[in-house]
């Protein structure tokens, strides 16, 4: 259980310097980002208190936020996704006595997979129209929508392949 | 009363979650709002940390081309020099204490100073674009300096911490710059629509004013940036929202994809014009 906080610390780092340093200069054909950090809301446990995953998101969001001069965008999304996740979370998964499981693609491939979608798609859907409130015209944002998931999904479940490929004693 | 209690307590995360959801909107719309707060941009000093470190590394990639285009910049104005050498030499011909007086009275003060400073970070993912550049109010920047680079005007200086500033970039849609073209007094205003990062709108002109591929785009008039810098060249007819003006599509001098080095202008007479200016609109 301690060892879990230390991982779950070295992810929510890593998935900040990872967005902030190297991801958000990419802009496929102009309109396409990928929004990776979500990731962590994503492997936490099953159980996790909400509290805690409502306050870490937060501080990620406006951590990112920060970085990008962005201040808010990021931390309203990210923290309104992070209060669904629980019921998100019920939608796809069975509910009882798996407090500490971790969802994964090598645990419970096609439900996480349908999580992944779910949330991202919540989360960047969110995330451009706070960005986009008065600017830009509704297409504009669709498309962003649209092409940013379309390459976020992909990369979250390749990561999440590659990572954790040996983890034991999950299930 | 006691259920009430149980239920806020039951549903707590829910009014936690508003709240941060609240916090989060209240950055939002302050930011907006154009404060120029520095704890929460690129300008403050861990961050700042981070993108200087991480531009260290990426610069070494563009060191190649970067010198070149130094190298053809410097080419340029030497060729400048000796063309100035030979008028001054000239003149000097037809009568050199005439011409002495001349030169030395004409070169006053110069108006502008330089900063050069270095890209450390760049941001062009959707609306919100930015430039972080090293250099700060230690160095002598200030709030609204312009930022121009070897090509063209760069953006706008938009908060500032003692080694860090951050440059709103032309590709912001809260950029405006008054701007004409170089073959007519008619102005408009330089603004990006968001669409492509090569590329902005010149906006407002008159309905008159004739579509040349190719034609330069130079500031007009500006507290910011010197009188004729290049702003880009007009690619295409653009769509325009009203019938009484005309919008050109123009390709922006600067390439924002290789940024790494730019100057930052010291205008001396800036305070100076803009109390002048702000006394009249008390």
């Amino acid at each position: 259980m301690k060892l879990s906080y230390i991982y779950e610390l070295v992810l929510f780092v890593a998935l900040i310097l990872l967005q902030t340093l190297l991801l958000n200069r990419i802009s496929l054909f102009g309109i396409a980002t990928p929004v990776l950090y979500i990731y962590f809301l994503l492997k936490l446990p099953v159980g996790r208190n909400r509290y805690y995953v409502i306050t870490s998101a937060f501080l990620m969001g406006l951590i990112i936020d920060i970085f990008l001069n962005t201040p808010g965008m990021n931390a309203a999304a990210i923290t309104m996704v992070a209060a669904l996740r629980k019921n998100v979370l019920g939608l796809f998964f069975e509910r009882e006595g798996y407090d500490d499981f971790v969802p994964g693609i090598h645990t419970a491939a096609a439900p996480f997979a349908r999580f992944t979608i779910f949330m991202v798609l919540l989360h960047l859907t969110l995330l451009f129209f706070i960005e986009s409130f008065t600017l830009f015209n509704l297409k504009n944002t669709l498309l962003r929508i649209a092409t940013s998931s379309a390459v976020t999904i992909p990369l979250i479940i390749a990561l999440d392949s590659l990572m954790f490929r040996r983890k034991p004693g999950e299930q | 009363m006691r259920n009430l209690f149980i239920f806020i307590i039951r549903n707590s995360h829910w009014l936690l979650a508003a709240l941060l959801v609240a916090v989060s909107f209240y950055l939002v719309f302050t930011h907006n709002s154009y404060q120029r707060s520095v704890y929460l941009t690129s300008a403050n000093q861990v961050t700042g940390w981070f993108y200087s470190l991480s531009g260290d590394v990426t610069s070494f990639f563009h060191l190649k081309k970067n010198n070149q285009l130094l190298l053809e910049r410097s080419a340029e104005l030497e060729k400048q020099i000796l063309a100035l050498k030979d008028r001054i030499a000239l003149l000097a011909a037809a009568d050199s204490a005439e011409v002495n007086a001349f030169v030395s009275d004409s070169v006053p003060m110069p108006q502008f100073g330089y900063i050069p400073a270095e890209v450390v970070n760049l941001s062009f993912s959707g609306v919100n674009n930015f430039i972080t550049i090293s250099k700060g109010s230690r160095h002598g920047i200030k709030p609204d300096m312009g930022v121009i680079s070897t090509g063209g005007v760069v953006g706008v200086v938009s908060v500032v911490s003692p080694n860090f500033s951050v440059v709103i970039p032309v590709i912001n849609p809260k950029f405006r710059l008054s701007a004409r073209l170089k073959n007519s007094e008619n102005y408009g205003s330089v603004f990006w629509d968001g669409t492509s990062i090569g590329e902005a709108q010149l906006q407002e002109l008159p309905k008159h004013e004739d579509f040349h591929k190719g034609d330069t785009v130079m500031t007009s008039f500006s507290r910011i940036f010197p009188r004729n810098t290049v702003i880009g060249f007009v690619s295409s007819q653009g769509e325009s929202k009203d019938d009484n003006f005309n919008t050109f599509n123009i390709q922006l001098a600067t390439n924002f994809y290789t940024l790494q080095d730019v100057l930052v202008i010291d205008d001396t007479y800036y305070e100076e014009q803009k109390q002048l200016e702000e006394t009249l609109q008390e």
